[in-house]
């Protein structure tokens, strides 16, 4: 196994995924007509972030202490698995141990929002749960519909049979069915608020409320890592152009670099033109994900 | 082998005994019963690895007894299931040593006798290879655990629940032995080796694969046949929830390995699409109606359902792969079944001893009067959060490993199916595979958060003591084999994939080909599919370790104590979110299935501006009870009431119903 590669893999993912955040912050800001933060800005929060002292409110068990180290482990573990700019020669990247990975971290968060014993936490965590719940198996839809055609569950083969296929009605279909799941997962808008954590919107922002300065530096890292790990899938599986971890040339990278950037764009784009819909309004905006991603099987 | 097998059944015959000898000294009773059952588990232990590790020889051999030989066979499924009990028996009857002291003066003697029982009956029902003894060993083991979930029977509801449990399972065996009846009349063959491959037309042969289904199914508590598991497991002691959830509701699992694998063989493709039906309505509706309980135990034992749930969607999935004589697939998905099954077995033991664990600390069962209890307890918090994430299916714990083996032999449904819709089908199967297993996460975090973390919600929980150490070395035990299962799966998928090996339409030694100790490699699809779980748990361990690098490099952070903010006032328990409110999302989406009654009341008092005490309740529906049971018990009392005025007191009357009775049959009987 070419363990350099699965380190240079990591180290790229984690050292840009702050980037990625900030170019999503910083085009958010435009099309609201502001100037924004700089492209930089998350690289200078997460680091004042990590080198703060902390306040643990007495009620706290190991738990809230161990959580963000486990969110972070979940995320790090993610970004080995997933294929992004080379072969890795990591076998067993497949969709459930993406998704279970995941899954992994939010247990552990969800639970360490109770520890503290306030009722904003709680209620953060008891809708991140309840969000996760509708989101899982439409994530799971979505995927399948790539990996019924690929015969393999794992990421790499999927994506290598999908820059095979090239652009196909079903995997469009299924791409505007990921974006959904895509936004929910990175608790956007129209799901969720990444920018507040008011009452209202308080889903993720909510459970890592009783967070404060190295943990929250840690857990706002994790998410961009998760955040960019989702954005390689998408770009890897339904936007299949010349995947760089198959060709290997300095011009896949750059294009693969591009196709990451346009995506965070898009989901920019998206956060500004749609409303925060109401908390009992998002099953439906995830059925329609589901249902879309079970055209795209059907128009196999 | 046989030795092993002997003084497993001797050990746990001396448990039986020896508890009367000294049933007036519960300490001396106490010690020799469970350690009586300790040797015998470790037997079975012995026994299941000497099958395992052997040659692959069966072990036949038959006692004489006044009705017929006993015959008992020793194979590797019977060794799978053994082993599950083995291990289980073993941490139980451990943590039994420190857990039945509260029993001391209440039966004690009888319940440690019959616990002993329970096993010994268990074990009979997995190796008796004869239909007869069989089905005397399986009523022994509903008999036997039914006095033991009656054992206190002054709590209230503990009777119903026995006898409701008692009278649901004998419609089982009744089902099960009409099975059994019209295989060996067919075959004209008691014993378990000549049933096999039995010829039998096609209605009989998809009458008896319904009975069995039947019968079967409602030992396991597959939904709608599940009323009376969350009832009768809560009722019994913790120790012997373990071992009803863990291992007895299994041996209807391996009931039905033994008539859909061997003694029906291939069947055709609706069988397994009838067994999937069920499956995935016990798994999303269990998991489901275990999210809104708030019973600590009756919310493990509807787990129960959801996993047995999911047992039986590799057992549907393994079905239909046989009827396309796919060995392959089918051998996955029957692996996966089966791992699923000793998973579960283990995981779901720990949770009941865990929750047995706070019941004994706290003495409460209500989550939402518990809380903070990680505190005063904190190797009980521990050992029950490892069984949480092990049940909901987190890498790298073995529940994970089961749950990947079962996604991944239903990945391969879809193309089994024929038609479109049965394609759609199979992969929204899967897709609620996954609902379940989200939600199964949501419910754990909701046990986890608000039993064990925050702050105490009632004085019971904020007196709570840890349990001694007895107690803490069964769960530990079994905390150990689920890791163990996660992290290095190879060994016990080598034990399945020999539990299963032989039999017809299934190949797991080509499933298993290409495995080694590192990888799970499956030959399936256009290949590549494998899982790596000691590679998967280093890498989240490198993870964790990188997430501490991080921390270090960035220097010394202070850490500093402050109270939770509450807007300025001092903080409570009663801030705390509960159980009920933790739920609520979930309660509110699927309504239409739960049906939760809400109840707000208020107190009223003479001055309307000063603050009035609000009580909040919510009650779930039970809709089985509502629409099938209810009913079903109205209709029995209404023809039991018709039937009674045929009673009407008087001699000549039934005299002359004898009469009438005669001559119909003398017809009946002239005209054949």
């Amino acid at each position: 196994m070419p363990y350099e590669s699965l380190l240079i893999q990591v180290v790229l993912v984690l050292l840009l995924a702050p980037l990625v955040q900030g170019v999503i912050k910083n085009t958010k800001a435009r099309f609201q007509s502001r100037r924004g933060p700089g492209y930089l800005q998350p690289y200078y929060d997460y680091a004042k972030f990590l080198r703060k002292d902390y306040v643990v409110s007495p009620t706290t068990s190991w738990v809230f202490h161990v959580a963000p180290y486990v969110y972070f482990g979940a995320a790090v573990a993610a970004a080995l698995f997933v294929p992004t700019l080379m072969n890795t020669g990591v076998t067993f990247n497949n969709l459930f141990i993406l998704v279970y990975v995941f899954a992994l971290g939010r247990f552990f968060l969800a639970a360490a929002s109770l520890d503290a014993g306030s009722a904003f936490g709680g209620m953060g965590g008891s809708r991140e749960m309840y969000i996760a719940v509708l989101v899982e198996p439409i994530l799971m839809l979505t995927l399948f519909s790539v990996a019924m055609g690929a015969q393999t569950t794992t990421l790499s083969g999927m994506a290598a049979w999908a820059s095979g296929t090239g652009l196909t009605f079903s995997g469009l279909l299924a791409a505007l069915a990921f974006l959904i799941v895509l936004v929910a997962e990175t608790g956007r808008i129209p799901v969720d608020n990444p920018d507040t954590h008011l009452e209202l919107t308080m889903i993720h922002e909510g459970m890592v409320l009783e967070y404060s300065g190295r943990p929250t530096g840690l857990i706002f890292w994790a998410a961009s890592v998760k955040q960019l790990v989702l954005i390689v899938v998408f770009v890897n599986l339904f936007v299949p152009w010349a995947p760089p971890f198959v060709e290997g040339t300095v011009l896949s990278w750059a294009l693969f670099a591009l196709k990451v950037l346009v995506t965070a764009v898009l989901l920019a784009a998206i956060e500004t033109s749609t409303n925060k819909i109401r908390l009992f309004r998002a099953p439906g905006l995830l059925a329609a994900g589901g249902v879309l991603a079970l055209l795209a099987l059907a128009a196999q | 082998m046989k030795l092993w097998y002997v003084s497993a059944l001797c050990f746990y015959a001396l448990g039986i005994c020896s508890p009367l000898f000294a049933a007036k000294r519960p300490a001396v009773s106490n010690v020799l019963a469970h350690f009586a059952a300790v040797l015998g588990s470790l037997a079975l232990l012995g026994l299941s690895l000497t099958i395992i590790t052997g040659n692959g020889e069966t072990l036949r051999f038959a006692w004489f007894a006044p009705l017929g030989d006993i015959l008992v066979t020793l194979d590797g499924l019977s060794a799978l299931f053994l082993l599950a009990l083995g291990v289980v028996g073993t941490a139980a009857s451990i943590y039994a040593v420190g857990y039945t002291k509260e029993y001391y003066g209440h039966r004690f003697a009888s319940m440690a006798s019959l616990y002993n029982a329970f096993l010994l009956s268990i074990v009979l029902v997995l190796t008796v290879s004869q239909v007869f003894y069989f089905i005397i060993a399986w009523e022994t083991m509903t008999l036997v655990s039914f006095f033991l979930v009656n054992h206190e029977f002054e709590k209230a509801g503990n009777t119903k629940a026995a006898y409701q449990y008692i009278l649901m399972t004998h419609v089982g065996t009744a089902f099960i032995v009409a099975a059994f009846l019209i295989l060996s009349s067919s075959v004209e063959s008691l014993d378990f080796a000549g049933l096999a491959g039995a010829q039998l037309p096609g209605g009989l042969r998809n009458l008896v694969f319904a009975c069995a289904l039947l019968g079967f199914g409602t030992k396991a508590g597959v939904i709608p046949m599940h009323v009376w598991l969350p009832e009768a497991h809560p009722a019994a002691p913790s120790h012997v929830s373990a071992l009803m959830s863990g291992v007895m509701i299994k041996t209807a699992i391996y009931g039905m390995c033994r008539f859909f694998l061997e003694f029906l063989g291939t069947g055709p493709q609706w069988w397994g699409v009838v067994v999937l039906a069920l499956a995935i309505v016990s798994s999303v509706l269990g998991v489901l109606y275990a999210c809104v309980q708030h019973d600590l135990k009756r919310l493990l034992a509807y787990h129960s359902v959801e996993n047995i749930g999911i047992i039986l969607l590799g057992v549907g999935s393994g079905m239909v792969f046989m009827s396309r004589g796919q060995a392959l697939p089918a051998a996955l998905a029957w692996m996966a079944a089966l791992y699923h099954v000793f998973n579960h077995a283990v995981f779901k033991s720990l949770l009941f001893l865990g929750a047995g664990s706070v019941l004994h600390g706290s003495g409460t069962k209500d989550i939402e009067h518990m809380g903070g209890l990680i505190k005063r307890m904190p190797v009980t918090a521990l050992l029950f959060l490892i069984g949480a994430v092990a049940i909901s299916a987190l890498p790298p714990l073995s529940g994970f490993v089961s749950e990947w083996l079962t996604f991944q032999s239903m990945f391969h449904l879809p193309a089994a199916m024929s038609g479109l819709l049965g394609k759609l089908w199979a992969v929204i199967l899967i897709a609620l595979l996954g609902l379940t297993g989200a939600l199964a996460g949501a419910c754990f975090v909701k046990v986890v958060g608000v039993t064990f973390l925050a702050k105490p919600r009632s004085a019971g929980a904020a007196k709570a003591h840890e349990a001694p150490v007895s107690m803490l070395a069964g769960m530990a035990g079994l905390a150990a084999v689920c890791v163990a299962a996660g992290v290095c799966p190879q060994w016990m998928l080598a034990v399945v994939g020999r539990a299963v090996a032989g039999l017809k339409g299934v190949d797991s030694a080509g499933m298993l080909a290409q495995s080694d100790w590192l990888t799970t490699m499956l030959p399936l699809g256009s290949g590549g599919d494998s899982l790596a779980m000691p590679f998967v748990a280093v890498l989240l361990l490198a993870g964790c370790l990188m997430a501490l690098g991080f921390a270090r490099l960035a220097g010394k952070a202070k850490v500093v104590t402050g109270e939770t903010w509450t807007c300025g006032i001092v903080p409570t328990a009663r801030m705390e979110y509960s159980a009920t409110g933790f739920t609520e999302p979930i309660r509110r989406v699927f309504k239409a299935i739960l049906r939760p009654v809400v109840e707000i009341k208020a107190e009223k008092e003479p001055n309307p501006y000063h603050g009035v005490r609000m009580t909040f309740s919510v009650h779930i529906t039970n809709i089985f009870n509502e629409w099938i049971y209810n009913p079903l018990c109205e209709g029995v009392m209404f023809l039991a009431e018709n039937f009674k005025r045929i009673q009407g007191g008087s001699l000549q009357v039934y005299i002359g119903y004898i009469m009438v009775f005669t001559v119909i049959v003398l017809i009946v009987s002239n005209r054949g």
